[in-house]
């Protein structure tokens, strides 16, 4: 089962990822549309990547835009979360290890301990962004089972991950666990709402093409997000 | 079935429909028919598969519930934080559902999507700015209201003013002779004070072309003066066009992108056929909004800007006063606390903040003006923004809406609040009416009037 799953399951999970995340890139760039969006994409190619660039930058500093600012207990949540759950299966050291013993090259490995604190505060915002969806009627009123089910996708490597890094419960199995996770969690992002980790960034140039270009970004100091 | 003889899905082409709509008083027998409208499904379901791409479609399905968007939406805040006034809420259980559905909703649906979109949202577009993946639950309601009306359910007034459109390229019964008559006959009141007062209509080749919105010519003809007087003391060479010169959109607020085409187009022409240096619109905020930052996707142009630069009043007085063609008298200027309503069509939606208080810094006493709090691109909607202000089947909830306003004025202690924009002015004055907390509220033309330096050569000769 371990070599199936690091075999040809890694390869399988990693190429559909790859794959299924280029394919939702690519549809989402073809289908704008400067007439039904209403944005001039192509006529200001400037005043359009200021604006892009400034709407990704700014949200990717914590605090760095007012709703940040304005909410600051979602704000450390969101951003020790998505630190730890982009950080930890690029950069934690037995990764890399498989990375390259498998595929022949690896990343950078971080400190153990910095993982360690990386991992446990992916677990414990993700029980928080859990309660917050329990408890906030203003979140609670949106979120559905499909919610539920991301927040489980994300987090169950991260458990496993724990499991096996303190050695707790059987190794063996917790391990395979693990690894089977990490694959599952791979294959969904392309088909589900996880495939934010690319749109995100597409949505977001998109909106700041929007006001970089059409609405006030060429005027005046741009938008203070 | 046939289609109900007031409420249906046909636009109002003719001033005969528009006559006979227009006599339904308050829409009683348009809403009553409204109850048994069918929903075309297939023609909803063919629509939103022609228009509904991917950045919508984005929008819809990665919204990660995260309810952040609930705190910026001043609907959420004032209604006790209800969970369905927040915006992720409102935009899924409406378009998400009518896409989820393949648009096979009913008429029950498409009542409470109306109500929604029209009641629920102002489309002030604030939600877009604390969303962290950049959805704009504003420009979504922008599209969910073009289905709304598409299908027969949009509120009679929006209906109405649609059809105005269509039929006077104006959103009132002003037709082009109205128009040019009010204007001369204004300006001619005035010629005594301001030798040489004109207004000069169909110029070629002018600097400035003015344009208006319609309710200023029926309704408040001082303003067409007021900014005729400003015009000459500046020394501008402009002038108005005798058709086209109708800026503003109730098209844009019913969802009628036919009419909205329309409409911009008869601005556009207008300069093509005037050719002037630069478009001048009056203080409107969704007249902007529609002719200059929408306007130009309507009519097809690809460039997304209209054929001549065209600017705000705001812009045009700003510059007037900093290159000082217009001069203020400082001992008049203004000396009693003072704010400002930042108008979401082009403060936070055409990026004009610092231009507004650069005239503030002219016309003001320094120390007399206080912000509100939140301001600039993070304003809150004036409480009538998108139609709100027009709608009377939703006047208790606009009124409602208004408390947001009134208390960020409070806050200011101002007496005076400037509203260079129609829709806020509406606003701010029912919000007085309906509240009464004592403060007076004005465009920026009659305040510079008060204050400007009148030229010597331009002085009436005893």
């Amino acid at each position: 089962m371990y070599d199936l799953l690091t075999g040809p399951g890694l390869w399988l999970s990693i190429g559909i990822f790859l794959v299924g995340l280029t394919v939702r890139g690519v549809l989402y760039v073809k289908g704008l549309n400067w007439q039904l969006d209403r944005v001039a994409y192509r006529a200001h190619p400037k005043a359009g990547i200021r604006g892009a660039f400034r709407s990704i930058f700014f949200w990717l500093i914590p605090f760095g835009t007012r709703s940040w600012q304005t909410q600051p207990f979602m704000t450390v949540l969101f951003f020790v979360f998505h630190i730890g759950v982009i950080c930890i299966p690029l950069f934690l050291y037995a990764h890399n290890l498989i990375l390259a013993e498998k595929l022949g090259f690896s990343f950078v490995s971080m400190n153990q301990t910095v993982a360690d604190v990386m991992s446990w505060g992916v677990i414990v915002s993700a029980v928080f962004l859990t309660l917050r969806r329990l408890v906030l009627p203003e979140v609670r009123i949106l979120s559905t089972a499909y919610d539920y089910l991301i927040l489980f996708l994300s987090a169950a490597p991260f458990v496993t991950g724990l499991l096996c890094r303190y050695e707790i419960g059987n190794y063996e199995f917790f391990i395979i666990l693990h690894i089977l996770f990490g694959e599952i969690l791979l294959i969904s992002i392309p088909f589900t709402k996880l495939s934010h980790i690319l749109l995100f960034f597409l949505s977001r140039g998109q909106l700041g093409m929007d006001f970089g270009i059409k609405r006030g970004g060429m005027k005046g100091k741009g938008l203070a997000w | 079935m046939p289609e109900p003889t007031l409420c249906n899905k046909k636009p109002i082409q003719t001033e005969d429909a528009l006559k006979t709509l227009l006599s339904d008083t308050g829409g009683k027998q348009y809403y009553q028919e409204m109850k048994s409208l069918t929903v075309d499904s297939r023609q909803l379901w063919e629509t939103i598969q022609k228009t509904c791409k991917s950045r919508l479609r984005t929008w819809l399905n990665i919204c990660a519930h995260c309810g952040m968007c609930a705190d910026s939406c001043f609907l959420y805040r004032i209604n006790n934080r209800d969970p369905k006034q927040v915006p992720a809420y409102k935009i899924q259980s409406t378009l998400g559902e009518i896409v989820r559905r393949k648009g096979k909703v009913d008429n029950a649906f498409m009542h409470m999507a109306m109500e929604t979109a029209w009641a629920k949202c102002t489309c002030c577009n604030r939600c877009g700015m604390y969303c962290p993946h950049g959805i704009d639950m504003g420009v979504m309601f922008g599209y969910l209201r073009g289905l709304l009306y598409q299908q027969g359910f949009v509120p009679w007034e929006l209906k109405i003013g649609a059809g105005m459109h269509r039929v006077y390229n104006a959103q009132m019964d002003v037709t082009d002779e109205d128009f040019t008559e009010t204007f001369i006959w204004m300006v001619e009141e005035y010629e005594d004070e301001y030798p040489g007062l004109t207004v000069p209509v169909d110029k070629v080749g002018a600097d400035i072309m003015y344009t208006v919105n319609a309710r200023e010519v029926k309704h408040y003809p001082e303003d067409l003066a007021e900014a005729a007087i400003l015009f000459h003391l500046a020394g501008e060479n402009w002038t108005v066009p005798s058709r086209g010169w109708e800026q503003t959109s109730l098209a844009m607020f019913a969802g009628d992108w036919g009419a909205c085409k329309i409409q911009v187009e008869s601005v556009y022409d207008a300069m093509e056929r005037l050719k002037p240096k630069r478009m001048v619109g009056t203080e409107c905020g969704h007249a902007h909004r529609a002719t200059v930052v929408e306007g130009p996707y309507w009519a097809g142009r690809k460039d997304g800007l209209p054929p001549a630069e065209s600017i705000h009043y705001v812009e045009w007085l700003a510059e007037a006063l900093r290159t000082g063609k217009l001069k203020i008298n400082p001992e008049k200027r203004i000396k009693e606390p003072v704010t400002l309503q930042d108008s979401c069509n082009y403060i936070r939606n055409h990026g004009m903040k610092e231009i507004t208080r650069e005239i503030v810094s002219y016309i003001v006493e320094p120390g007399y003006f206080i912000d509100m709090s939140p301001n600039r691109e993070h304003n809150y909607c004036c409480g009538g923004g998108g139609g709100f202000n027009g709608i009377g089947l939703y006047r208790e909830q606009r009124n409602k809406a208004l408390i947001t306003k009134r208390d960020q004025i409070i806050n200011t202690g101002a007496k005076l609040v400037i509203a260079p924009c129609h829709n806020c002015w509406d606003a701010i004055r029912d919000l007085e009416e309906e509240y009464r907390i004592g403060i007076r509220w004005s465009f920026l033309k009659p305040l510079i009037l008060k204050m400007v330096e009148i030229p010597e050569h331009l002085k009436p000769k005893e």
